[in-house]
């Protein structure tokens, strides 16, 4: 009964969100564009970052990758099936890729997510210079409310992919190799196979939000596409949220984007400021996160994170 | 016999942690491993379950050599160790933590409802019922001992490899301990293997000790034989004058 209301909700939300793209306007629907695009982008790496504890600082190769890969292939094929296509092949790579880079644990893995991030960066950088490309328009994109529309299914998908996930026997594995990988291990969690898997499924969503953010921003560029600010707006936004299920994105996602909406209008120079005091105070105090803080104290759920 | 110890040799660098180990167990037994701190029993564990593999020598689990296989493999196969250092999943519920083993190990059970009602029944055989649901971080040292038995219990094991259990209990804790070992062994038809430096428990539980010193085996046999054989008195207690 209670979940099946829960349920209910979130399809009333999502019908009039979608219905909000047929007379919304321009500024309107850029939020939303914006509030979705890091609700995808935080699910998404909270299912590697949050259930695993392999926290990733360079969550923005996967969508600057995915936003590579379909400017590569703009105006071969239908546009969604681009976007499609961005996400299943940055997901492939990732699987060959993951392989020696989940080998690495702790800090170490921070950094090397970070600085994986900044080596396909550079990559790109050189390959567009090689060729002789600084930046690439993209001509012709669908409306915004079609990218909207687009983004609010990514998001659901995304949200619906953790909360499944979270609650699966493959999420029972994940989360058990953030407690104790070795621990897990003993008792049969097949720990590589599950790190390689989640870090896989982890990038295929935000490959497609970088398809999809291109053809708002209009323009393909490596240097923005792979913008280590990304990476952290989703790290902050589910650390912020809380980063073991799927409500805690979504929180965090809804409280900084509107945050965002107010101070930016007025004083924008406090942004970063109140940011980064946000962040601090979360990790120090609430490191479960408004989610988490929220079902401790009102459902006496204990549930912890770090 | 369900489990061979063939032969083992175990280096790091220089230093010989096990040398010429042979011994085996059989179905539905309980044998005791003993030995002063350093005697090389944990590292025993650590072979056989995979964390580590033999310099030398095999180790035979149901007809099958499984010294090079990974510990999540070895867990497939009906194998489960506790660790004297306890590991639980502090952040994840009593509950969840003893579901996890009941998804995975040789259980495999595929769904969440079925692995937690296993996992319950598990709990109550280690008299942890009433913490299911809280912070596997918040036990006691006593509650931390019986939730990695539980850990491990769930995985459906053939054998079990129990690794100081009883260390740090109070001797009510012990007797405790000891009686929910052996409901649990009758219950899931287990044979154990357990290293225990509480004297009185490892001559109340086994049928058969093997005693380790400096590496190497120097006695086998009863608990009755072992405590009164001359080589092991002479190891633990020194030479007489």
């Amino acid at each position: 009964m209670k979940n099946s209301l829960k349920l209910v909700l979130a399809v009333v939300l999502c019908v009039f969100l979608a219905g909000v793209a047929g007379f919304a306007d321009e500024y309107i629907l850029g939020i939303g564009f914006t509030i979705f695009m890091y609700i995808a982008l935080a699910q998404s790496w909270v299912v590697l970052s949050g259930l695993t504890g392999y926290i990733s600082l360079g969550h923005v190769v996967f969508f600057g990758s995915g936003a590579y890969v379909f400017i590569l292939i703009w105006g071969l094929v239908p546009v969604w099936l681009g976007v499609f296509c961005s996400g299943i092949v940055v997901g492939l790579v990732s699987l060959i890729v993951g392989y020696p880079v989940l080998r690495v644990r702790g800090p170490y893995f921070v950094i090397l997510s970070f600085g994986l991030a900044e080596l396909v960066k550079n990559l790109v950088l050189i390959n567009e210079a090689r060729m002789y490309v600084s930046m690439r328009p993209v001509f012709g994109a669908p409306a915004l409310y079609q990218l909207y529309t687009a983004m609010l299914l990514l998001a659901i998908i995304a949200t619906g992919l953790t909360y499944w996930i979270r609650r699966s026997r493959f999420g029972a594995g994940l989360r058990s190799i953030r407690e104790d990988e070795e621990a897990a291990e003993t008792i049969g969690v097949p720990v590589a196979k599950l790190k390689l898997l989640a870090f896989a499924i982890s990038g295929v969503i935000p490959a497609m939000v970088g398809a999809i953010f291109i053809m708002r921003s209009g323009i393909f560029q490596s240097g923005d596409a792979f913008t280590p600010i990304v990476s952290f707006t989703m790290v902050t936004m589910a650390i912020i949220g809380g980063s073991d299920d799927a409500p805690g994105p979504f929180l965090g996602v809804v409280f900084l984007v509107l945050l965002q909406e107010l101070l930016w209008v007025n004083w924008p120079e406090v942004y970063m400021i109140i940011l980064g005091i946000l962040l601090l105070g979360f990790v120090l105090f609430i490191p479960n996160g408004i989610y988490g803080w929220l079902s401790e104290k009102y459902f006496g759920n204990k549930k912890n994170v770090t | 016999m369900l489990l061979e110890i063939n032969d083992i040799h175990k280096k790091f660098g220089g230093l010989v942690a096990l040398q010429g180990i042979n011994f085996s167990v059989g179905y539905g037994e309980t044998l005791g491993l003993m030995g002063a701190n350093g005697a090389g029993k944990t590292t025993l564990f650590s072979l056989i379950a995979g964390h580590q593999e033999p310099t030398l020598g095999s180790i035979i689990f149901e007809g099958q050599k499984i010294n090079r296989m990974r510990p999540d493999q070895i867990s497939a196969l009906g194998i489960a160790r506790t660790y004297q250092i306890v590991r639980p999943f502090r952040g994840l519920s009593v509950l969840e933590n003893v579901t996890t083993g009941a998804l995975y190990g040789a259980h495999k059970i595929r769904s969440i409802k079925n692995a937690s009602k296993f996992s319950r029944e598990i709990l109550e055989d280690v008299e942890l019922k009433d913490r299911a649901e809280d912070l596997a971080g918040s036990l006691t040292l006593a509650g931390f001992k019986r939730l990695e038995l539980a850990k491990a219990l769930a995985t459906g094991p053939k054998i079990i490899l129990l690794d100081e259990v009883m260390a740090g209990l109070t001797p009510r804790e012990v007797n405790e301990a000891i009686s929910i070992i052996e409901t649990c062994k009758r219950k899931y038809n287990l044979t154990v293997v357990v290293i225990e430096h509480v004297m009185k428990a490892l001559m109340r539980m086994c049928e058969r000790i093997v005693v380790l010193h400096h590496g190497e085996m120097i006695a086998e046999g009863t608990p009755g034989q072992i405590s009164e054989d001359s080589v092991v008195i002479k190891a633990y207690l020194g030479e007489q004058n």
